[in-house]
């Protein structure tokens, strides 16, 4: 089947292969590999500099890997016949020229595939810049900015949508705006992919989640999974007799930490039985309860390894 | 598997499909994107301007001292239009602005997320900005010639019309070599990606370089010379091309073989690195 041709029934995802990026040295991007399926709304996660950016510009050609694949519907960006239709894209830099009006910037862009200047007013439309479509793009704030390459990433109703940092710079009318229309794109049946490097910022949009730091994959998973599995279950014991507990908790899959004398914290079982062993056995427990780690602290925890410029380095390089 | 259910329960999105890529469109882009920039119209205008109004100064100082008893300075009709040669490193610039602009500004990740195989953007700009200035100057400088040949009237300069062999040739040549640097300055632009850096390098090395050049001791530099991309389209707009260094049709050679060059590297360039 053609692809982008009539009567397709390619699935527009997105997949990564062993994909890796160098810049000169430095490995922006290292043996990624993970999909991104329609249907769904999902989160790119990872600090700053963990490679989100460069690995959105290889999806859509601007920057070609250094090995590894990049396929959206099984093809290379650069085979389809009408691109805009494919993937619609937000990328982080700016992508407009300051002299040039809104309106004529997507005209611009509608023209290379025939798309009619209603559709250019309809996206403009979408996204609120009717009043201002008119004037030059150099006196356009962050947020008008946004929006603005939202309405890019639109203009050709694609099956895609990337989204590098939508957030960046949009009020909370904004964000609440954007995060509902990814949504109801994603139920569309589009595939939906958008970065950031605050987790709070995905939690609530998000199905899905890519976890990357410094170019490497951490975690590809459902956000509630994400947190069942970090953090998520550990059991905070506080107790007189912990060292006795301790050693009655003791099984396969069980393991315990004290952060502090007569503190545990115990992963791979449950209060209940922590409980009921205290009892039996006639240990005292001032304080048993399951910790629910943030999205936040999850995210902390998984990159912490992985954030580019830490601390303690920086501090004795210094 | 989980997800494989997922996708199986949720709608199928089918992109609308009367969209297409094609080198049409993207001439339509370039049109519309040339033409809305200030830049473009003031620019246009300057050395159409620049051109015209020293053409109608040297007419008139001409003609102000003409002198019918006296030997002419052997000119033609054509040659009162040598503003518009100078007037070239406007629309080089303008040319190379036309693709540095993108980099610039960041425009060019729109354009190549639409386009990414690229090198088509790279015939579009070619193909529009070409057809901008041989457009706008011969208008520009058909009118010019008009206007001259009438402060010229009582001169040995008047009388001139376009049926003339000769000055139909100056004239085209005129605009031939103003559309042929143009398209050197996009090449350049499209080369360097850095508008500044292409504007010196289009003065400072197309322009200046070949005239300090020929200063130089070695004959074999002054011979080489003629054939450098500033260089080879000077024959064009000789009314006497008994003495050029170049024949026209070697002009007209060397103006293709620098052409295909240029841009050969710029596309090549513009597949091979990253936007
Ligand atoms: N064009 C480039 N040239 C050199 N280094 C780059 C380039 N783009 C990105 N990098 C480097 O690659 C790493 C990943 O950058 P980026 O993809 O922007 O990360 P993120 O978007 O996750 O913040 C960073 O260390 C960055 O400095
Ligand atoms: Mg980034």
């Amino acid at each position: 089947m053609e692809p982008g041709g009539g009567g397709r029934n390619v699935v527009s995802m997105i997949e990564i292969e062993h994909l890796t990026k160098r810049y000169g040295k430095k490995t922006a991007v290292d043996d990624l590999s993970f999909t991104v399926k329609p249907g769904a709304v999902t989160g790119f996660l990872g600090p700053n500099g963990a490679g989100k950016s460069t690995t959105m510009r290889t999806i859509v050609g601007l920057d070609a890997p250094t090995s590894g694949t990049v396929r959206v519907g099984g093809q290379r960006y650069d085979r389809f016949r009408a691109p805009l239709t494919e993937v619609g894209a937000l990328l982080e830099a700016k992508s407009v020229h300051a002299g040039r009006s809104a309106y004529k910037h997507l005209l611009a862009l509608a023209h290379t595939h025939g798309i009619p200047k209603r559709r250019v007013s309809e996206v403009i439309d979408m996204v609120g810049l009717s009043d201002v479509a008119g004037k030059r793009v150099g006196g356009f704030s962050l947020g008008m900015g946004q929006r603005l390459g939202i309405a890019v990433a639109l203009l050709g109703d694609p099956a895609v949508l990337i989204l590098d940092e939508p957030v960046n710079g949009l009020d909370p009318d904004g964000v609440r705006w954007i995060r509902q229309l990814l949504k109801r794109l994603a139920a569309e049946g589009r595939t939906v992919f958008l970065s950031s490097h605050l987790m709070s910022e995905l939690a609530q949009t998000a199905e899905h989640l890519v976890v990357i730091g410094q170019g490497r994959l951490l975690a590809d998973t459902t956000v509630d999974d994400f947190v069942e599995s970090r953090g998520g279950g550990a059991v905070k014991v506080v107790s007189p007799n912990a060292a006795a507990l301790a050693e009655r908790l003791q099984g396969p899959g069980v393991s315990i930490t004290s952060p502090e004398s007569g503190v545990l914290e115990v992963r791979g079982t449950g209060s209940a039985f922590i409980g009921e062993t205290a009892a039996a056995h006639g240990l005292v427990l001032h304080e048993l309860h399951t910790q629910r780690a943030s999205l936040e602290d999850v995210f902390m925890e998984i990159t912490a390894d992985s954030v580019e410029y830490q601390q303690s380095k920086e501090g004795v390089a210094a | 598997m989980t997800s494989a259910t997922l996708i199986e329960n949720r709608a199928v999105y089918t992109p609308p499909s009367d969209y297409r890529l094609t080198a049409f469109g993207l001439m339509r882009s370039e049109w519309t994107k040339f033409w809305s920039l200030r830049s473009s119209w003031i620019v246009l205008v300057c050395a159409a301007l620049f051109g015209a109004g020293i053409a109608v100064a040297v007419s008139a100082d001409y003609s102000a001292n003409y002198d019918p008893s006296a030997d002419g300075f052997g000119m033609a009709p054509g040659d009162v239009l040598f503003g518009f040669l100078l007037s070239g490193v406007f629309i080089a610039v303008l040319g190379a602005l036309f693709i540095t602009g993108e980099y610039t500004t960041g425009s060019i990740r729109s354009t190549m997320s639409a386009a990414p195989r690229r090198t088509g953007v790279l015939w579009a700009k070619a193909a529009v900005f070409a057809a901008v200035v041989v457009g706008v100057y011969s208008a520009v400088v058909l009118a010019t010639f008009y206007g001259t040949q009438a402060i010229l009237s009582g001169t040995d300069l008047g009388g001139a019309s376009l049926s003339d062999a000769t000055t139909l040739r100056v004239l085209t040549g005129y605009v031939a070599t103003i559309a042929y640097l143009g398209l050197l300055g996009l090449a350049l632009g499209a080369i360097l990606r850095n508008s500044a850096g292409s504007i010196a390098f289009y003065i400072g090395v197309i322009m200046i370089l070949p005239q300090l050049a020929t200063m130089l001791p070695w004959q074999w530099v002054a011979d080489a010379v003629p054939y450098t991309p500033g260089e080879v389209v000077n024959t064009l707009s000789m009314s006497d091309t008994a003495g050029a260094n170049l024949t026209l049709g070697e002009s007209w050679t060397w103006m293709g073989i620098w052409i295909v060059v240029t841009f050969g590297l710029a596309a090549v360039l513009l597949r091979r690195r990253d936007v």
